[in-house]
């Protein structure tokens, strides 16, 4: 890996995309800030934003490519919460690689690997706290309060978070459907620090930390994913068959619940449920703001649970 | 099939809601109990049953016995105490929020409350404030507005009522006091920031509580407060008994060393233009933020300089703890004989005794 004083070069010589870590320039504030790396989430961002400005201090948008107006997008939701100075707009403006075997042969410390796009992202973090999100990701009450309270309560404590999430399939307007079947576990929440860099793993990227770091898992029910029936979901990843990668339970799940919505046979998949929204109200509101905080616990009913 | 075009709802317009919970927190001895009190009289509901008035506190608490009940075991649980003066203990106690089925008894709790006692709640506890998400959690699970007063006393006048009615527990100090009085309103700020909430002045309350109350019942949309009668205004001025105030106490009373001092009162200064009409804004936010992070900073040198005695004190406990009154049979077998069973012997027979490590 080439030399940079303070971070990563990367190997193409794009000096202004190398990564330059924010501790070695100065000290961090206190306080969390999301990251989120998106690409065509136009559709998603109202949704998504809102409820995360109003959770954290600051949030860092890194658009790559978007043909959507993403970044409009976002601009426009920060400034209509109020939330403009507390909010950066920047972009990546080089093709990543696919998730799978596109991203294993690209080396990790070309503009083009999701090592170094994940870095050079999160190295525009000036707080103590990071955590990476996905722009299809929408935040309940419940998962706004939780997050507002980690943002100062997490402040040198050292420790990862677990957020568990919800994926929820859109078939319209006022149908959905939330998968309930698998626990969908992964850490997005990190201090900030040269023991928590990404590094390159096969498939995709990994966040290093500590393994003396507590791990704190946060409660079900704070989080859904959206994904739109009508969009097609698998187009980031270089192939769809992940039956022979024991490291994408987490994709295989998402890809037989996918099958089956499209081919109409939702009811047979164990742990998705059909949910309808009253009225006048979007189904993507009426989970997160109303079926979800009324639901009974334990939401996945199923013992064993997706650590991805 | 959704079109481009769909939005959400903008969240300002979520669920109506009718039921409102009130949260009186704030230092112990800061007129806590006179608020929640207040609030009662005029017709809000205090779960019942109330811890039982003393002669600490001869008005009564305004305390439920379920909910004090329920805080002591959580302190408990996270290793927490009420006057915890590290910065540290606010992640500690804020980690129960994360446990599910603690969240799912506060709420069935709550729940029952506004069942039995109507759409109005005040909640008050010395304790509470270690535990405002787990709360924030259950008010939204029953649709209810959570909403937050901050009782205002100056340090000076907290300590040296602390040590007047709590003399037993002397051996704290005033240092220590001053420091726990220092996290508690640091982070309670911080806390509710964002959140619907009033800070009132003890002095105010008790020179003329119909200001502050009024202010309260009009922000937070309280019916007990904008449609209370005359006869209910009586009977909280009956209530409030304005010599409640007793200890009044200047820096001059309170030793502690200086930037300790600074820091305390720096954090008073700010905390209470607060309750300035107007004046919860950011520019006061970002003050109380640095003198957080100064604070902080403070304890962690003061915790390090003072690492010998916590290792001592943790040898002394770990010294008083009782022997184990069984020993496992394997345990009676000198270290240097079991060193001669091989390691691989040696897992064989943990496994197959059950005790694998």
């Amino acid at each position: 890996m080439a030399e940079h004083p303070g971070g990563i070069a990367n190997r193409e010589g794009e000096t202004a995309y190398d990564v330059t870590w924010p501790w070695t320039t100065g000290r961090l504030e206190p306080g969390l800030t999301c990251v989120f790396r998106v690409k065509n989430e136009a559709r998603n961002l109202p949704w998504v934003l809102p409820p995360m400005l109003e959770a954290v201090q600051h949030v860092v948008l890194v658009d790559n490519g978007s043909d959507d107006g993403t970044p409009e997008i976002a601009q426009r939701v920060a400034e209509e919460c109020g939330a403009a100075e507390r909010f950066t707009l920047t972009s990546y403006p080089f093709r990543v690689s696919r998730a799978g075997p596109e991203h294993l042969a690209t080396p990790p410390d070309s503009v083009h690997s999701l090592t170094h796009f994940y870095n050079w992202s999160f190295s525009q973090v000036r707080t103590s706290y990071s955590m990476k999100w996905d722009g299809d990701m929408v935040l309940t009450r419940e998962g706004v309060a939780a997050l507002a309270d980690l943002s100062w309560q997490l402040e040198g404590s050292g420790a990862v978070v677990l957020v568990p999430r919800h994926p929820v399939s859109i078939e319209s307007e006022s149908v959905a459907w939330i998968d309930l079947g698998f626990r969908f576990l992964e850490p997005w929440i990190y201090p900030m620090g040269p023991e928590y860099t990404f590094v390159k793993a096969f498939e995709w990227e990994v966040r290093e930390f500590p393994s003396t770091a507590e791990r704190l898992i946060l409660p079900e029910g704070l989080c859904v994913e959206l994904k739109w029936l009508d969009a097609d979901e698998f187009a980031h990843w270089s192939h769809t068959s992940f039956e022979d990668s024991t490291r994408a339970p987490r994709k295989r799940r998402e890809w037989e619940v996918y099958s089956a919505l499209t081919a109409g046979r939702g009811e047979e998949v164990e742990g998705l449920q059909r949910i309808e929204a009253p009225p006048g109200v979007h189904v993507v509101d009426h989970i997160t703001r109303t079926w979800l905080p009324h639901a009974e616990r334990p939401l996945v009913r199923r013992l064993g649970r997706l650590e991805v | 099939m959704p079109t481009p075009e769909a939005q959400p709802t903008p969240l300002s317009e979520a669920i109506p809601v009718e039921r409102r919970v009130v949260f009186v927190v704030g230092s112990g001895r800061s007129g806590t109990s006179t608020m929640a009190g207040a609030l009662r009289t005029l017709g809000m509901h205090v779960p019942q049953p109330e811890v039982a008035a003393d002669e600490t506190n001869p008005k009564g608490f305004g305390e439920p016995q379920w909910v004090v009940d329920f805080h002591d075991e959580l302190l408990r649980r996270c290793n927490v105490q009420v006057s915890d003066a590290r910065p540290s203990a606010w992640f500690e106690s804020g980690k129960l929020a994360a446990f599910e089925p603690l969240r799912e008894r506060l709420h069935d709790w709550l729940e029952q409350q506004f069942v039995e006692g109507g759409p109005e709640l005040v909640v008050k506890d010395p304790r509470l404030a270690w535990f405002l998400g787990l709360w924030r959690a259950a008010a939204l699970r029953c649709d209810a507005t959570p909403a937050y007063v901050t009782m205002l006393r100056p340090v000076t006048e907290v300590v040296g009522s602390k040590q007047r009615y709590y003399a037993a527990q002397r051996s704290a100090g005033e240092v220590q006091r001053t420091a726990a009085w220092v996290n508690m309103m640091l982070h309670t700020e911080r806390s509710t920031r964002g959140s619907a909430r009033r800070f009132v002045r003890y002095a105010d309350m008790l020179k003329d509580w119909t200001v502050p109350v009024f202010a309260i019942g009009q922000a937070f949309d309280l019916d007990a407060v904008k449609s209370a009668t005359a006869n209910d205004v009586r009977r909280v001025h009956q209530f409030i008994d304005p010599t409640l105030r007793r200890v009044q106490l200047t820096w001059d009373d309170v030793e502690v060393p200086d930037r300790l001092r600074e820091i305390a009162e720096e954090s008073w200064q700010h905390l209470d233009r607060l309750a300035d009409e107007g004046g919860d804004v950011p520019a006061v936010h970002e003050v109380l933020d640095q003198l957080r992070a100064a604070y902080s900073e403070l304890y962690g040198e003061a915790e390090a300089m003072a690492h010998s005695t916590a290792l001592a004190a943790r040898r002394e406990g770990l010294a008083q703890q009782p022997e184990p009154a069984v020993r496992h049979g394997v345990d009676r077998v000198p270290h240097g004989v079991r060193k001669l069973v091989p390691g691989s012997v040696r897992r064989g027979l943990r496994k197959a005794l059950g005790r694998e490590r």
